[in-house]
């Protein structure tokens, strides 16, 4: 072995705390390293199996296309692969609902749609039904059966009376336990079916499509194509629907790899910091040593080598460990995962069958050699410096035994008397560098776990839910504008007999837990300014939501009262979106459509507001609701909101429910389905997020430990000399305890305080950004605490460990001690 | 319990072993022995006779396997670690061959150190006196590096004395330094013990120095031969 490496190899043992705690932040870093992008492609590979299997196989769809257009399209050269599919209209049934469609055979596999038994319809009295079907037609039947199928067929754009329909059944479909549960189900019928019934100018399909893939293309290019192709046959964007799951699923999507990139940079720096620090603070230590080495020849590229060595003999320790380790961490991580979304049904049981029957493999070479390779970089660029130093050690300071570069003080003017806290100050002033170093590496840490903690803070499951729904159950009419067979569904109908009343309102209000309801009034209103046959709401928000109103407006001026006399509106700021024209002063020609009445009434955009959607329910002008109802002659109120005692109550809830079902015209949403969906979603995310920045927290803490470690060997015998003459195991705990502290709070200080102040421009760009639906700003108090908590923890067991370890050599074994 | 109160020091089959079969040494065997109050006694010896080892345990700064020591009365060896040490800052002075000063204290710190560490106030005339019959008046704001052999175990020397304890223990004082100072040293402790009524028992190796003492005790093989 070369002598250097044997060196390295003896420096290594000896040093063996040290190396140790350098081990341990090599070991947390592999095993990020691994942990990150296994964990990340595992999740992904299994979604995209999932999704594979749920999701069709159709690039994207074009709707509204007619045959002229199917006929171009076909011939297209980008085009690998077609299907198409018509929709007919729906069978009359009360409580199910079953889709009749026709769907040509490659429409049928890009759907993954399969017959059990028999062929696709061809004449036009064929039919496809499921066993599901039948049992809801209240009919049997075989292949070769007849039955009668009473059905709405879509003509002028809506769906038409129920007529009575006789088909032959020549094939049976695949039905799945999501149909059978939601009673929605799909029936098939021919082409020469919807030729006979719909007028030939009406008949629209919808064109489903493969892009060729050559080479490798990503989900962008393909989009960029679809879209591409829709623009030379003039089809509208609207009418295009990208496939995007099964995009993401298939093709690499150009915006996951920086983002991988990003956070093993981050892990690469902590490593950095904290295995240069550990590095940094013992260097001073081993000054002696590399000035004997040199003195007996030893070359500055040989000190250098020694010191890398000695890095690498520890690293081809740890990182063989790390792998180790990270290879358990992802497969726990991805069980978790698992586990905590089993039973939510659909694509999480096709994720959990995908890992269970191994179909994806949870191994990637190349996570194993990224890692290892990173580290080794990380192990590298962190023993650059020492490298440098310790070459640059002049033989005859370092005999004598200085501290390289340190001014040595031959005079201060020090304290009159001296007691504990001033021998802590003096040690942690005398090694000021050290102190901020170890200080500084730490908060780094800590400032990006605060500015995480912020984002996660904000993002809180309650607000969302909050924000999407105003009280704890939401009742409004059953509205359906295009179905003749229920013309009494439409929104004009509805005012004229509006199930809202007064005489429900007081019901629910009588309801045990029930607080009150407010009821908001809804007007349609047309306009030239807004895009052809889009009809927009004004929204009649009653009183009691007049200072969230104000509280909202982020452009203008608007109070309640002025809001009442019917001229004025705030507009919602999402309807900037659709208009950015519209602005504060902006004044809107509409037409009320009031019943069968229709009038012209113009209003000014006093202020731009900020709203949830449970506010606005998507009616983006809001007036006071007596202006709003002074519009109508009806009865138009369009949202009952009930305000509760309690978030959820099964027994309101049941009480709210039943009302709903005797009526037959209205529907309820629920606060707590919000919450449920929000923060399911949340939990994974942040508990995630959390764990990252746990071991990242480690990672740095090796650091402190070091740093204390060291501070506590290299004035061994100071320590020990203080106890001869006199001072006792309880001062000198409060010594260390009180370094410790120093060092804490140093730390806390600048996470908490600068984590702090740099989590709010995160904020408020994730909130620009729309991430996690976040809305307000909330400190993240738990997550500052927690640190805080964590790292106090942490340094009192420290000064114990480290006390009690000093207290293993007796005094004079402590006196005597001499490096 | 009293042991004699008239003497200072009194120990009583002291034993403390080290390693254990072949590599056994016995550096203090069954070692009795009586100080009195005000006396400059020297221990001398041959290296590695247990010399050290007796003044250690002597000074509660170790624990004997066997024995028991008495200082003014006191069996140390009763205490528990705590006590023992705040009885070691208020009855003992301890003088080491290689000074022993805190490294980032200045002169006048590293002399103050004990009474801080005893909580107790620090009376500047006090302080201040022994800075002047030490000799290093002009130097107490000077860093430990920047003083000479004989000005650090001068400093160790006021150390030792600032919190009058009864009893000053010396390890080889002057060990290190050349003939000059260790007599200048000499002298000084020996004439500040004097006017102090303090009692000083010191480790040499040097027969001019024991030759100075009130009484000299020889340690061999970790008994005390010729008391």
């Amino acid at each position: 072995m070369k002598m250097t490496t044997l060196v390295a190899y003896d420096n290594m043992k000896y040093y063996k705390s040290r190396n140790i705690l350098i081990g341990i932040a090599i070991i947390l870093t592999t095993m990020l390293l691994l942990v990150i992008p296994t964990v990340g492609r595992g999740m992904v590979d299994l979604q995209f199996a999932a999704t594979n299997k749920i999701y069709p196989s159709w690039h994207a769809l074009y709707r509204g296309v007619n045959e002229e257009t199917v006929r171009g399209l076909s011939a297209h050269h980008d085009i690998a692969k077609y299907g198409l599919r018509s929709d007919a209209g729906y069978m009359s049934l009360e409580e199910a609902s079953v889709a009749m469609m026709f769907v040509d055979q490659t429409g049928m596999e890009l759907y993954h749609l399969k017959l059990t038994d028999g062929n696709l319809p061809r004449r036009e009295d064929e039919i496809v039904v499921s066993a599901g079907i039948l049992k809801e037609l209240g009919q049997p039947g075989d292949i070769g059966d007849m039955i009668t199928v009473p059905c709405q067929i879509f003509r002028n754009g809506e769906l038409d009376l129920t007529e009575q329909k006789v088909f032959q059944i020549c094939g049976f479909i695949e039905e799945s336990d999501s149909n059978r549960e939601q009673r929605a189900y799909t029936a098939l019928v021919s082409e020469a079916f919807i030729k006979k019934e719909v007028p030939k100018e009406e008949i629209s399909y919808r064109f489903l499509l493969q892009i060729l893939d050559e080479g490798e293309p990503t989900t962008v290019g393909i989009e960029d194509r679809i879209q591409e192709i829709a623009r030379q046959f003039q089809i509208p964007e609207n009418e295009i629907n990208i496939n995007t799951e099964y995009l993401a699923a298939n093709y690499v999507d150009p915006v996951t790899i920086p983002v991988i990139v990003l956070i093993m940079l981050i892990i690469v720096i902590a490593g950095v910091i904290t295995i240069y620090s550990i590095y940094y603070v013992s260097m001073n230590q081993r000054i002696q040593e590399f000035g004997k080495l040199k003195a007996i020849g030893a070359t500055k590229r040989q000190i250098r080598q020694i010191v890398l060595r000695e890095g690498l003999w520890v690293a081809a320790a740890a990182v063989p460990a790390g792998l180790l380790i990270g290879t358990l961490v992802s497969k726990t991580v991805i069980f978790l995962f698992i586990c905590a979304n089993d039973g939510r049904g659909g694509f999480m049981e096709e994720v959990k069958e995908a890992a269970q029957s191994g179909e994806v493999s949870l191994y990637y070479w190349w996570a194993y050699l990224l890692a290892i390779a990173v580290t080794l970089c990380t192990v590298y660029l962190s023993l650059v410096s020492p490298m440098r130093k310790a070459a640059k050690v002049s033989e005859v300071e370092a005999m004598r035994g200085q501290e390289m570069g340190k001014k040595t003080r031959s005079r201060r003017n020090g304290y009159e008397f001296i007691t504990i806290g001033r021998l802590t100050r003096r040690n942690l002033m005398d090694n000021k560098k050290k102190s901020i170093i170890t200080i500084l590496a730490m908060a780094v840490t800590g400032v990006f776990l605060m500015v995480v903690a912020t984002v996660l803070s904000c993002a809180n499951p309650r607000e969302s839910a909050n924000s999407s729904l105003v009280g704890q159950y939401e009742i409004s009419p059953v509205i359906e504008e295009s179905n003749r067979e229920h013309p009494e569904r439409k929104w004009t109908e509805i005012q004229k007999d509006n199930p809202l009343t007064e005489t429900l309102k007081q019901q629910i209000e009588e309801l045990p837990g029930v607080k009150r309801v407010s009821a908001f009034t809804g007007l349609r209103v047309t306009s030239d300014i807004f895009i052809e046959d889009d009809i927009n709401w004004i929204n009649g928000i009653p009183e009691e939501y007049a200072r969230e109103l104000e509280k909202g407006i982020v452009k203008g001026k608007a109070t309640y009262e002025e809001l009442k006399s019917g001229d004025k509106v705030i507009l919602a700021k999402a309807m900037q979106h659709w208009y950015p024209q519209l602005d504060v002063g902006s004044k809107l020609k509409l037409v009320v459509h009031d019943g069968d009445r229709r009038f012209e009434k113009e209003v000014e955009v006093a202020a731009i507001g900020d709203y949830g959607s449970g506010l606005t329910n998507y009616c983006y002008l809001i007036m006071a609701k007596e202006a709003a109802d002074r519009l109508s002659e009806y009865h138009s109120e369009s949202y009952f909101h009930v305000i509760a005692d309690q978030d959820y109550d099964q027994t309101l809830f049941e009480s709210l429910e039943q009302m709903v079902k005797d009526s037959g015209r209205i529907q309820m949403r629920t606060w707590k389905e919000e919450y449920e969906t929000w923060s399911a979603g949340m939990v994974m995310t942040s508990g995630a997020a959390y764990a990252f920045l746990g071991i990242l927290a480690l990672i740095s803490v090796m650091n402190l430990i070091n740093t204390m470690i060291n501070s506590v060997h290299v004035r061994k015998k100071e320590l020990g000399m203080m106890q001869a003459i006199g001072m006792s195991d309880s001062q000198l705990m409060k010594m260390l305890q009180m370094e410790g502290l120093f060092y804490t709070a140093g730390t806390l200080l600048i996470s908490v305080g600068f984590g702090s102040l740099a989590g709010y421009p995160v904020f408020l760009y994730s909130k620009a950004k729309g991430l996690f639906e976040i809305t307000t700003y909330h400190y993240p108090a738990a997550a500052a605490v927690i640190v805080a908590v964590s790292l106090l923890m942490i340094q009192l067991l420290l000064a114990v460990g480290i006390g009690k370890s000093v207290r293993k050599d007796s005094l004079i074994e402590r006196v005597r001690f001499s490096e | 319990m009293n042991k004699d109160s008239g003497k200072i020091l009194v120990v009583e089959d002291l034993v403390k072993y080290y390693g254990t079969g072949e590599n056994l040494v016995r550096a203090v065997d069954h070692t009795d022995l009586e100080i009195e109050r005000g006396k400059f006694t020297a221990i001398v010896g041959r290296s590695g006779s247990g010399k050290s080892t007796l003044l250690h345990l002597i000074g509660g700064l170790d624990r004997p396997d066997e024995g028991k020591v008495w200082i003014e009365g006191k069996d140390i060896f009763a205490l528990k670690d705590e006590r023992l040490a705040e009885f070691r800052r208020k009855k003992i002075g301890f003088v080491f061959q290689d000074f022993n000063l805190i490294p980032s204290l200045n002169v006048w710190e590293n002399i103050v150190l004990p009474l801080g560490l005893d909580n107790r106030k620090v009376k500047k005339e006090d302080v201040e006196e022994v800075l002047e019959k030490i000799g290093l008046t002009d130097k107490m704001k000077t860093m430990p590096n920047a003083l000479s052999g004989g000005q650090k175990q001068r400093t160790a020397i006021a150390r030792a004395l600032v919190t009058r304890p009864a009893m000053i223990l010396a390890d080889e004082p002057t060990g290190n330094l050349d003939s000059q100072t260790e007599l200048e040293v000499m002298s000084l402790l020996k004439s500040c013990v004097a006017d102090m009524g303090q009692t000083l028992i010191m480790i040499t190796h040097d027969e001019m120095i024991a030759q100075m003492a009130d009484r000299m005790i020889e340690i061999e093989d970790g008994k005390a031969v010729n008391c």
